[in-house]
């Protein structure tokens, strides 16, 4: 296919990894570019996830030299991962964070991801794309914001970055519609009864879209279907930027400097200017300095906030960096992501699969004849054992009730809504009189729903005990929960608005970005990450076109 | 060691000679090691003081309706985490951080059960201590001593679960194969079925149903 040699000249990440059972090119690691600390770079890269792997594969190509940064680990998938939910723990940001508000929202390993490749490594891997009344609903719908560019300007990036993960799925009716680069998977039983009930209720769904390769693609294999998916995909099949784009950037002389946190981003109060990162590594304990001629921020909703504000400085920004008009931390979201299970004597085996496999968009847009603005989305969600026990506790079962009510696990499907909750200055991260053993002031995220909110929630509850009843389930539970995180640092069209601006360029310092989850006016009703990589692709293209 | 629960409990027998462990050879060296070091025997508790430690097994043994043996391995693992300050990476901003949530909780089951019947909690009947966590699962109070009860039993709940469903014998009682690297499946779909996966001989069984008294 002429289109893979395309996507092989512009990223050939997959075709740098090994063909064989070991998932890591160690030479390509071991002859990784080293930068001294004497040295400035061009960009250094805060975080290594979603975003910023994407600005760092991109801005490499241009024969930038780049540091990338990552609290955690350097993943090796064979070594370092395992096919177990609770052994998959150093996964997950676990270093602490507080919550509050009236609807507080846990973290950890429900949103937040720590190590090379970021939240992408145990994210499920459904990357659909945002609609086109997704960047304008304040003129649209009157709640939100309107981004400062619209979707046609992420459009080819959107492209993009689906030939590069690979997407697989159905074509795509919803939105602007569009086509994948691979073929539907097929569907486990989970997606079939998820099938059979909306079709009976005739609500449309399609099969994806999914960044899980449907073939080989490269040199990573097909998926094996064994459903650990949120645990990291030892097989290489499942998409993360670990495979997708580091390999490319360690090709093109960036250095990843892995367990290494990033404690504060220099600024030179003369120029106005960041001057690059202060860090420790987690094996010396002592702080050192980068320097570099411009910085990019990637560490997700929570920590790139909470960097802006350990970095306040005396003069210019006594409130955080960056935080003149108080939008840092600011406009946080995530989406209201309730689940719903229903019994079937047949046995279903909802772990016998990816997790994500069948969703449907036919509730994403504002429908005029309710209530509430804005709406949802339905996915297939499959919970391993321990968070199946959570659902289950949570209805009140516990001792032997709950272990006879474990014991039916084979006899559930479950389904999964992605609401769109709406951006509110109060859902905010600020520091926490807490400290991490760096000694650094912890992410204190506050949280409460609006009445918008909490309508949508509930008409998605409903809308899956339906689809699970018509499918000829009963006793149906739903369990509440959140899912995903954006905003804390949008973007906008002014520093009164955004943080940064359409091209994640800090309205207030001229060298520093902010390339994540972060910058995201509002979510729509579609898991983030491949928005997040394609705004970070724009952002790049931009970028190199200014230098 | 084996997961406790009253003998004759048809839900314990669903999926007749079908064992995780029993394909622990088809499964990756890492995830092989992570997983049988749970059967092993449970190491001392470290981190939890002494006094609270018998209504830290009582309440386990009372959450997952295991026996006390069975209880003291989920605990010793509960307190590997909490020494090691391994959370979930975060907590409620009305509660203090896990370990000493953990400690100040269980010495409040004692505290109550002395002062209602003179005996700490692990000294009550099976009953009495049922009646006492269901009491507090419930509660609508604002503060036990000093902490939302809706909270503690989420911390509980949360760390209690964890450590009984990552053991292969509750994968066992389940029907859950565990571990699939690097076999994966191959037969999916409504009632379809895997060479080494076992039908349930119940399937009607509905506990939403059976379990009402
Ligand atoms: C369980 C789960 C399921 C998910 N499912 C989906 C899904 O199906 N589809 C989807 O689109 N999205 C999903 N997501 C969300 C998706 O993974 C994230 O939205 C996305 O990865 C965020 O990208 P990012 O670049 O903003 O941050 P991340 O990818 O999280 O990267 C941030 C990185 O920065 C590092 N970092 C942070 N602070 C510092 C610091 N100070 N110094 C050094 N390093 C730092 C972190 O270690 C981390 O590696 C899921 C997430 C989870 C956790
Ligand atoms: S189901 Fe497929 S994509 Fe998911 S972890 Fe397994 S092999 Fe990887």
């Amino acid at each position: 296919m002429s289109s893979l040699r395309a996507v092989r000249e512009r990223n050939e990440s997959a075709w740098l990894i090994p063909s064989d059972q070991r998932r890591v090119n160690a030479a390509l690691r071991d002859s990784m570019r080293h930068y001294d600390e004497s040295e400035e770079v061009d960009l250094v890269v805060v975080g290594c996830g979603a975003g910023g792997s994407t600005l760092m594969q991109r801005m490499a190509r241009h024969g930038w030299k780049i540091v990338g940064f990552d609290a955690g680990p350097f993943w090796d998938p064979e070594h370092d991962w395992v096919s177990d939910e609770a052994g998959s723990h150093t996964l997950y940001w676990t270093d602490p964070r507080t919550i509050g508000g009236a609807d507080p929202v846990p973290l950890g390993s429900n949103n937040s991801g720590r190590g090379v490749g970021g939240s992408m490594v145990h994210y499920a891997g459904y990357t659909p794309r945002f609609h086109p009344s997704d960047f304008a609903t304040a003129t649209n719908d009157g709640v939100g914001a309107d981004w400062p560019f619209d979707y046609d300007a992420l459009e080819s990036y959107y492209e993009l970055i689906e030939q590069e993960l690979p997407v697989a799925g159905q074509d795509w009716p919803w939105g602007r519609p569009h086509s994948y680069p691979q073929t539907a998977h097929p569907v486990g039983g989970n997606g079939e009864l998820f099938q059979r009930g909306a079709a009976a209720l005739g609500i449309e769904t399609r099969v994806g879209p999914v960044a899980i390769s449907n073939g080989r693609f490269g040199h990573r294999p097909h998926c094996i279907y064994r459903g650990f998916c949120l645990q990291g995909c030892k097989v290489n099949a499942k998409a993360s930027p670990l495979i997708t784009h580091l390999p490319d950037a360690l090709a093109h002389g960036v250095e990843i400097r892995p367990d290494t946190m990033v404690t504060r981003i220099g600024f030179d109060e003369r120029t106005g200017r960041a001057t690059g990162v202060h860090f420790i590594r987690e094996s010396e304990g002592v702080e050192r300095f980068q320097p570099a001629r411009m910085v990019a921020v990637a560490g997700y909703s929570i920590e790139t906030p909470r960097l802006l504000l350990n970095s306040a400085t005396d003069r210019r920004f006594p409130d955080g960096m960056l935080n003149d008009h108080d939008l840092v931390g600011r406009y946080l979201m995530v989406q209201g992501a309730p689940q719903t299970a229903a019994r079937f004597d047949a046995e279903v085996r909802m772990y016998k699969a990816p997790p994500p496999e069948v969703s449907s968009e036919a509730f994403y847009e504002t429908d005029p004849t309710k209530p509430y603005k804005r709406g949802f989305s339905i996915q297939t969600v499959s919970p391993l054992p321990i968070t199946w026990a959570e659902h289950v506790s949570a209805q009140g079962d516990w001792g032997r009730d709950l272990r006879e009510k474990m014991s039916d696990y084979v006899h559930w499907a479950t389904l999964g809504a992605l609401c769109e909750l709406l951006p509110q200055p109060d859902n905010r991260v600020t520091l926490s009189e807490e400290k991490d053993r760096f000694g650094l002031p912890v992410a204190h995220f506050a949280y409460t729903q609006c009445e918008n909110d909490k309508q949508l929630i509930e008409a998605a509850g409903t809308a899956m005990t339906h689809i699970l009843h018509a499918a000829g389930g009963t006793d149906a539970i739903t369990f509440q929960r959140y899912a995903h995180l954006v905003g804390g640092a949008r973007m906008g069209r002014t520093a009164e608005d955004g943080v940064v601006d359409g091209d994640c360029r800090a309205f207030a310092v001229p060298n520093l970005m902010i390339t994540d989850g972060s910058v995201l006016p509002t979510q729509g009703s579609a898991n983030p990450a491949l928005t997040i990589m394609a705004v970070a692709a724009r952002a790049a293209d931009r970028l190199a076109a200014r230098s | 060691m084996s997961a406790g629960g009253r003998r004759g409990d048809a839900w314990q027998h669903r999926f007749p000679g079908f064992s995780v462990v029993g394909q622990s050879q088809h499964w990756d060296e890492a995830t092989r090691k992570v997983v049988l070091a749970r059967l092993e025997p449970p190491k001392p508790i470290t981190s939890l003081p002494e006094e609270v430690r018998p209504a830290g097994v009582a309440l386990v043994a009372q959450l997952v309706a295991v026996d006390a043996d069975f209880a003291f391995a989920l605990l010793s693992s509960i307190d590997a985490r909490l020494a090691a300050n391994e959370t979930d990476g975060w907590h409620y901003d009305d509660m203090p951080i896990d370990h000493d949530a953990w400690k100040r909780s269980l010495a409040g089951l004692d505290e109550d059960a002395t002062r209602s019947t003179g005996h700490p909690f692990a000294e009550l009947t099976e009953d009495e201590q049922h009646e006492m966590l269901e009491c507090l699962r419930t509660s609508s109070a604002h503060s036990w001593h000093g902490m939302p009860p809706a909270r503690i039993w989420n911390l509980w709940t949360r760390y209690v679960c964890t450590a009984y469903y990552a053991h292969p014998s509750a994968w066992d009682e389940m029907g859950f194969p565990g571990p699939a690297y690097p076999r994966g499946y191959k037969n999916r779909g409504v009632d379809a079925r895997e060479p080494f996966e076992v039908a349930d001989r119940q399937p009607h069984m509905d506990p939403t149903v059976s379990s009402a008294p």
